[in-house]
């Protein structure tokens, strides 16, 4: 029975899912590059050499660095943000929730080059609007996206700014799952809203908040256009990430030493998962 | 489950089959590439007929129906199919188009990815219809792969410095600088006329090479030797990373990447200079730059006065059913009238150096500028590792001009980096 | 996938809007982070209608000063609007019906059916989430071209009919609807197929909005599957089509883009402003208990 309702899904996943990400793990165990694809059967099996290229690469372990910082600092902040935008806009707003809801998912849907544009507007070290309100209290603002020390940090607070709205579509969804009246039961008792939030709001939202973490560490660790348009890696490779690592292998056409990284990424986000799964069923 | 599982399994096994029962790749040996290169057949042009597709980037794309239309009026047998592919992953369309047996027959080719597509066999050789002395020198080695040349330049571009006069002439100067010295006073003395910065090079990043490579050229240096072995180490790297270096050490240019467009520094003059393509003109025109404050010149001379040659080259592809109607396009696209035309209709500059001769280019001071410095203008060779040595070249520019590593250290750095990965062949 | 709520059940079963009036200070938080969040977007819609010159001026302007719609009247100009419109409409619509209707249904069968290889078959699911599109996609290529699909409305859809996003969504909500809720119906002997359309659907209204509004926005903006699959201009996509125009070799005409992206993103505003409605406290749920 339950058969019949995996089918259709399981015949179009295993063709078009499956079956290329196993040619690709092939892949990863070869020497194959762009120079190969006319006759992709003439390489030559390489075993883990790929796969310890890459480890070895100093280049990788900067991007191995900077991605968990990204991923352990960017994943609770977007879902703080995400919660808390959900959460207020799930009051008993009347006036202008269609309004609001909207602008908080604008950033969503606003093109990447806009974003950039309007962000370094923000950032710049010389004409930037935080380095202007610096320097009205006589601060020598830093250069947000130039200097080594900061870069990562001013990427981490764009990518959660651009994706809490993401994040607030779906913990809105998952607010609608909670009856009312257990809140109402709940002021009747005497609870605070930050009791109420505690109380009931976290712990009936454990589901929605899992799938949050998951997909948001998931998109988190192969973080890319961000850092593609604001600083294509730089400065130094301060922002260098695992996917813009992989991408520009990829664009030199070494497919097989693209394949290994990817799998090792794969690994990665396999053990935030299951990390993720673990927190969020033994919590509350 | 258990059948998609053993789905899964058969699957894996039977790439692993396939892949194993094939013997590896064969020991090919790499040619110099000296001498002239070499061509395949003449190919007879003149009953070409059927059907033909076509595909270029952008503007090129947009407009190219103007030259198909005019094309078909002259070979009525022929239909042109043209399809416009955005610049965006253009190389990745290709690629794929060339895995899946799903290509054009003609296409635009970038002329960076030469050595690619030659080297895995998607592109054919250049038949003799075409004398490479046609085309400006450096244009054509593009095209060249090993010796065999593989499609023909279509369009070019090169890079120039654009300064401002009115500063240049503030601070004492009043010529184009001539030399690594003159270039060094020019951007000192705009920057004493004003100017917050006298100068603009890239610190590093996408692309860097192609600012710094003349450079290089200038210096006497050689990205490569006649038995394809690199040549990045050596005296001319260390002098010009060190002439490169000082721009940023005197704080003539700004010590990293800007947050507001060049051609708007450009413009209201905090920038005294850049060197940049033909492309700028129309860009800092609209900036807001007077046509009386600015102008261009050729690169400065030391060893040499070499600047870099880009812009883009045509292929036929190897799975292409037409390849007469093929070449007939690409041939009727390299006539002097034709690039003239196409000049007039998209302002890409001719690769044919006797369209230069025309007054619609040779009437113009900025663009003659251009014509004169492509006959001293290098391409780096057509590899098919190309872009990943020079995102290597990039990387020590950055290293040396925002990071600590000296000229000394960072020439070597290029040099291990590009040893290390090869020329794929 | 079990809720368990700490506070005691309410025996009152009364749904619709909880409160009235909210506080001042929530409307003072929320007009905030309006503000901080709009910005992007006003600059693309103000930039629109700027001239390409004004956008290279330094310093850059917020308001244009001499407002036109010469990159709208351009872009359509130039493009079989219609056309390319219609393609992604397409591809969209079907994506978005294939991901909804499939991924609902082994998402129901995760959630509340059990099998042998269950936790497996979820597992190998979402582990398609993880390994980067990058590697897959030249294989997938080959594969589509195969299948004779290249150049294809069939090309463009079927890879991405299906998706672990939409059943790991699905099952996370379908797991919260009672238990209790479908035996009764099966005791009732509704078959399966009968409870998952008839009770179980109707009562995900929120999730399927969800995933609606975000499998619909992947698709409206997926950008490079569409470029290579597309091998001729009429199956191009809006976003492929707009590339198309606005980016050059060297340069890229921002202005253009400007007006690009925002006629891009009107369908997508326009399918979350209708489908938020659903996003309201205890239709569902609630009735429920």
């Amino acid at each position: 029975m339950a058969w019949s309702f995996a089918l259709p899904f399981l015949l179009l996943f295993t063709v078009f899912m499956a079956g290329p990400i196993m040619v690709a793990l092939v892949t990863s165990f070869t020497d194959l590059r762009v120079t190969d694809i006319r006759n992709p059967l003439s390489v030559d099996f390489v075993g883990l050499e790929n796969y310890l290229a890459v480890l070895g690469d100093a280049r990788f372990q900067k991007a191995a660095a900077n991605t968990a910082v990204f991923v352990l600092v960017g994943v609770p902040l977007t879902m703080a943000l995400g919660l808390a935008a959900a959460v207020g806009l799930n009051q008993g707003i009347v006036r202008f929730r269609t309004f609001f809801r909207v602008g908080f998912y604008l950033p969503v849907v606003t093109s990447i080059v806009a974003i950039a544009v309007v962000w370094r507007l923000l950032l710049g070290t010389e004409a930037g609007l935080i380095n202007g309100i610096l320097a009205g209290f006589g601060i020598d603002g830093p250069g947000w996206l130039t200097d080594e020390r900061y870069a990562l940090w001013s990427i981490i607070a764009m990518a959660a700014w651009r994706n809490l709205g993401f994040l607030m579509v779906i913990f809105l969804a998952g607010l609608q799952t909670i009856p009312g009246d257990l809140y109402e039961a709940a002021e009747v008792d005497g609870a605070n809203l930050w009791q109420r939030f505690k109380g009931i709001t976290l712990p009936l939202m454990r589901p929605t908040l899992l799938f949050g973490a998951v997909i948001t560490g998931i998109g988190y660790v192969q973080f890319f256009e961000e850092v593609f348009v604001m600083t294509e890696g730089g400065p130094l490779n301060a922002t260098l990430s695992l996917a813009l690592y992989a991408y520009d292998q990829f664009s030199f056409g070494n497919y097989g030493y693209t394949a290994a990284i990817a799998f090792i990424l794969f690994l990665a986000i396999a053990m935030l998962t299951v990390v993720q799964f673990r927190l969020f069923r033994t919590e509350a | 489950m258990r059948n998609r599982r053993r789905t899964g399994a058969v699957l894996l096994s039977v790439a692993l089959a396939l892949a194993l029962a094939a013997c590896g790749r064969a020991d090919e040996g790499s040619g110099a590439a000296s001498g002239p290169a070499s061509q395949a057949a003449e190919i007879d042009t003149s009953s070409a007929s059927g059907e033909i597709s076509v595909w270029a980037m952008g503007t090129e794309g947009d407009n190219l129906g103007v030259l198909a239309d005019a094309f078909m009026a002259d070979h009525p047998d022929v239909t042109v199919e043209v399809t416009a592919v955005p610049w965006d992953a253009a190389h990745d369309r290709i690629v794929n188009a060339i895995a899946g047996g799903e290509g054009p027959d003609v296409t635009m080719i970038g002329t960076t990815w030469m050595g690619e597509f030659a080297q895995l066999e998607g592109i054919d050789p250049t038949p003799s219809n075409f004398d490479p002395s046609q085309f400006f020198e450096g244009a054509w080695d593009t095209t060249v792969v090993d010796g065999t040349s593989y499609g023909v330049p279509w369009y070019v571009e090169t890079r120039l410095l654009y300064y401002r006069t009115d500063l240049a002439e503030e601070g004492g100067v009043t010529e184009p600088p001539a030399t690594w010295d003159d270039l060094k006073a020019m951007a000192k003395g705009v920057q004493d006329a004003g100017a917050e910065y006298g100068i603009n090079l890239q610190p590093g990043g996408t692309g860097s090479w192609q600012t710094f490579m003349p450079f290089f050229w200038q210096a006497g240096g050689e990205i490569m030797d006649a038995d394809a072995t690199f040549t990045l180490d050596g005296e001319p790297c260390v002098e010009a990373l060190t002439f490169y270096d000082s721009f940023f050490e005197e704080g003539l240019t700004a010590p990293a990447a800007g947050d507001v467009p060049l051609e708007g520094q450009f413009a209201n003059g905090d920038v005294g200079s850049f060197i940049s393509g033909p492309w700028m003109i129309g860009i800092v025109t609209d900036a807001g730059a007077a046509p009386e404050t600015w102008t261009v010149a050729h690169q400065p001379t030391e060893e040499a006065g070499t600047s870099f040659v880009g812009g883009s080259n045509l292929g036929v592809l190897a799975d292409s059913d037409n390849k007469q109607a093929a070449w007939a396009f690409v041939e009727y696209l390299s006539d002097p009238e034709v690039q003239i035309t196409w000049y007039e209709t998209v302002k890409d500059l001719p690769s044919v150096q006797s369209a230069w001769d025309n007054e619609a280019l040779a009437g113009d001071e900025l663009l003659s500028a251009f014509g004169d410095q492509l006959s001293d203008a290098k391409a780096p060779p057509a590899i098919a590792t190309w872009e990943e040595v020079a995102a290597e070249i990039d990387a020590v520019i950055e290293q040396v001009t925002v990071g600590d590593m000296t000229p000394e250290d960072g020439c070597p750095a290029m040099q291990e980096a590009a040893d290390g990965i090869g020329t794929g062949a | 996938m079990t809720t368990v709520a700490p506070t005691r059940d309410s025996a009152t079963a009364h749904a619709g809007p909880r409160r009235g009036g909210s506080a001042w200070w929530l409307y003072l938080l929320l007009i905030i982070g309006v503000i901080l969040l709009v910005g992007p977007f006003i600059w693309m819609v103000l930039g629109s209608i700027k001239t390409t010159g004004e956008l290279r001026q330094v310093p850059p302007t917020w308001l244009p000063k001499n407002p036109t719609l010469s990159n709208y009247t351009d872009l359509l100009d130039r493009l079989s609007f219609a056309r390319f419109f219609l393609n992604s409409a397409i591809v969209a619509a079907a994506v978005t019906a294939g991901n909804v209707i499939f991924c609902s249904m082994l998402g129901y069968a995760l959630a509340k059916l059990s099998f042998p290889g269950k936790r497996i078959l979820f597992a190998i699911v979402l582990g398609t989430l993880m390994v980067p599109a990058i590697v897959t996609f030249m294989p997938l290529f080959v594969l589509v071209a195969n299948l004779g699909l290249v150049n294809t409305h069939a090309g463009l859809i079927l890879p991405f009919l299906v998706g672990a996003f939409g059943v790991f969504l699905m099952r996370q909500f379908i797991g919260g609807i009672p238990d209790e809720l479908l035996d009764a119906a099966r005791v009732d002997g509704a078959g399966e197929h009968y409870i998952f359309w008839r009770i179980v659907m109707p009562l995900c209204g929120p999730a399927i909005a969800t995933l609606t509004i975000l499998t619909f926005l992947g698709s409206w903006n997926s950008f490079l599957w569409p470029l290579v699959v597309a091998n001729t201009e009429d199956m191009y996509t809006l976003p492929v089509a707009i590339a198309l125009f606005a980016t050059g070799q060297q340069e890229t005409n921002v202005a253009l883009l400007m007006a690009g992206s925002v006629v891009v993103i009107l369908p997508v505003l326009i399918v979350f402003i209708f489908l938020q409605r659903y996003f309201t406290q205890g239709i569902a749920m609630t009735g429920i208990k």
